[in-house]
């Protein structure tokens, strides 16, 4: 579904993606970890362009989207992104955030938007929050929503960029709790997370990266009970 | 101190006092236009035009209002009709809005720059994400929050020119201390006009801006 091929990124001088083939196949969960600073994130952000590679194509659906001939919005609507900080549009009610995209973009109507929207909260237990601002929400809520708001494009694919990682940890569950829910339903993910609990639990795929490449990948029971790499080994020894 | 000469001559200091107001109206309208195009500029991406801004914005900033009063009142011949409208003449009045409005447009250009770089990225990474185009999150995403940024700016930068806006009487326009001179020549009292001048202008100022204190509040209790 997404095929990446000899993808560099350069922030200035500093050379952040050294080098980064892979693929992702339909349905699948792949979890990326690694240290801070060792490009998981800008990885996850050049899918979607939100980061424009250096170097490298990405492959959407059969469509190179890094090529200028191709209008990259339309690809994005069928490529939903959860962020760390939620990001969700604070001067708009809950429900305006879920159907702005798919109104706006003339992909529903408004009734069938907002009806798409009670049914996304229903599943995640926050319809009666369909009238809030985000700023009357807790984190582990706003995040949910953040979820939802991207479901509402029905998109292929949904890129998570450490969706946890601001939360307080009394809220990651709930959040986590969707993501599973939503694996379970067999959508695709792509998630840079520091959970390794639900990389070992969910994920069909783990990519471990440092410093700029994908230093070993394997399905998570493998990679964490037998790590091939030294440096998979020592990241490994730190965190579990 | 003898005020009594306000019997017989309240009504310049009352027209004048319309007269300032009026003219800053019309300055704060025009700046706002002039700024909100400046900093339309100072934010694109190209750099042609964002030279352009800053060097407008930095002149206007390094040089003093008088000096571009003068410029455009004495340098620019401007076909302006000679009629008087409220007592105040066109042919000056015009020039001196206009120099007014270009002053008062660099720094709005600054207010509203600086209300919508104050949005958080990730609101346009958001709504970029989402499929939106730049100028579809610009307009459903980042101006409406950036326009609560900027409306208590715009409303301090009327006060500024209400009070700065004095200028244009030594080109001859009858705001309130152009009037305020008349009164002070007419009488030979040079002290108790100007105390009736500055009470004028902190009325004018002070409610202002207790009334946009209140706006304000209001504005950030809808949230």
């Amino acid at each position: 579904m997404i095929e990446v091929k000899g993808l560099h990124k350069y922030f200035g001088k500093l050379h952040v993606l050294k080098g980064i083939d892979a693929f992702i196949q339909k349905g699948e969960v792949v979890v990326v970890i690694g240290p801070s600073g060792s490009g998981k994130s800008t990885f996850l952000r050049c899918l979607n362009l939100l980061e424009q590679p250096t170097e490298g194509e990405i492959i959407f659906e059969g469509i190179n989207i890094t090529s200028k001939e191709n209008n990259i919005n339309v690809y994005r609507q069928k490529m939903g992104m959860v962020f760390q900080q939620f990001n969700l549009f604070p001067h708009l009610t809950v429900m305006e955030n879920i159907t702005l995209a798919p109104t706006k973009l003339k992909k529903l109507s408004k009734e069938e938007a907002e009806e798409k929207a009670l049914g996304l909260l229903k599943r995640i237990g926050l319809e009666d929050k369909a009238t809030s601002y985000p700023s009357q929400l807790s984190g582990g809520q706003k995040q949910r929503i953040a979820i939802v708001r991207a479901l509402a494009m029905s998109p292929d694919v949904m890129l998570f960029d450490e969706p946890t990682s601001a939360l307080d940890p009394e809220m990651v569950g709930e959040v986590l709790d969707v993501m599973k829910e939503l694996a379970a339903d067999g959508m695709t993910m792509v998630v840079v997370t520091h959970e390794m609990g639900f990389a070992r639990e969910v994920g069909s795929r783990v990519l471990f990266m440092d410093d700029g490449k994908i230093v070993e990948e394997a399905k998570p029971v493998e990679l964490f009970t037998n790590p091939k790499h030294p440096r998979t080994k020592e990241f490994l020894a730190k965190v579990l | 101190m003898d005020f009594s000469f306000l019997r017989g001559y309240n009504i310049y200091f009352l027209t004048g006092a319309v007269n300032t107001v009026i003219l800053a109206i019309f300055t704060v309208f025009f700046g706002v236009i002039i700024g909100t195009f400046i900093a339309l500029l100072k934010i694109s991406r190209n750099r042609v035009l964002r030279f352009i801004s800053t060097a407008y914005i930095e002149f206007i900033r390094g040089t003093p209002l008088m000096v571009q009063l003068f410029i455009i009142y004495y340098g620019i011949p401007l076909p302006v009709p000679d009629v008087t409208i409220l007592g105040m003449n066109m042919s000056r009045f015009i020039p001196g809005v206009m120099a007014l409005s270009i002053n008062s447009g660099a720094y709005v250009a600054e207010i509203i720059r600086a209300g919508i770089q104050a949005i958080d990225k990730g609101q346009m990474e958001a709504a970029r994400s989402l499929g939106l185009t730049h100028s579809m999150a610009m307009r459903y995403i980042i101006l409406p929050q950036a326009i609560r940024n900027i409306l208590p700016a715009l409303g301090n930068e009327f006060v500024v020119v209400i009070k700065e806006s004095s200028i244009v009487s030594i080109v001859g326009i009858a705001d309130l201390m152009f009037n305020t001179n008349v009164v002070r020549g007419a009488l030979y009292k040079p002290m108790e006009p100007l105390l009736v001048a500055a009470l004028i202008y902190f009325i004018l100022t002070f409610t202002l801006s207790k009334l946009l204190g209140k706006a304000e509040r209001r504005m950030r209790s809808d949230d």
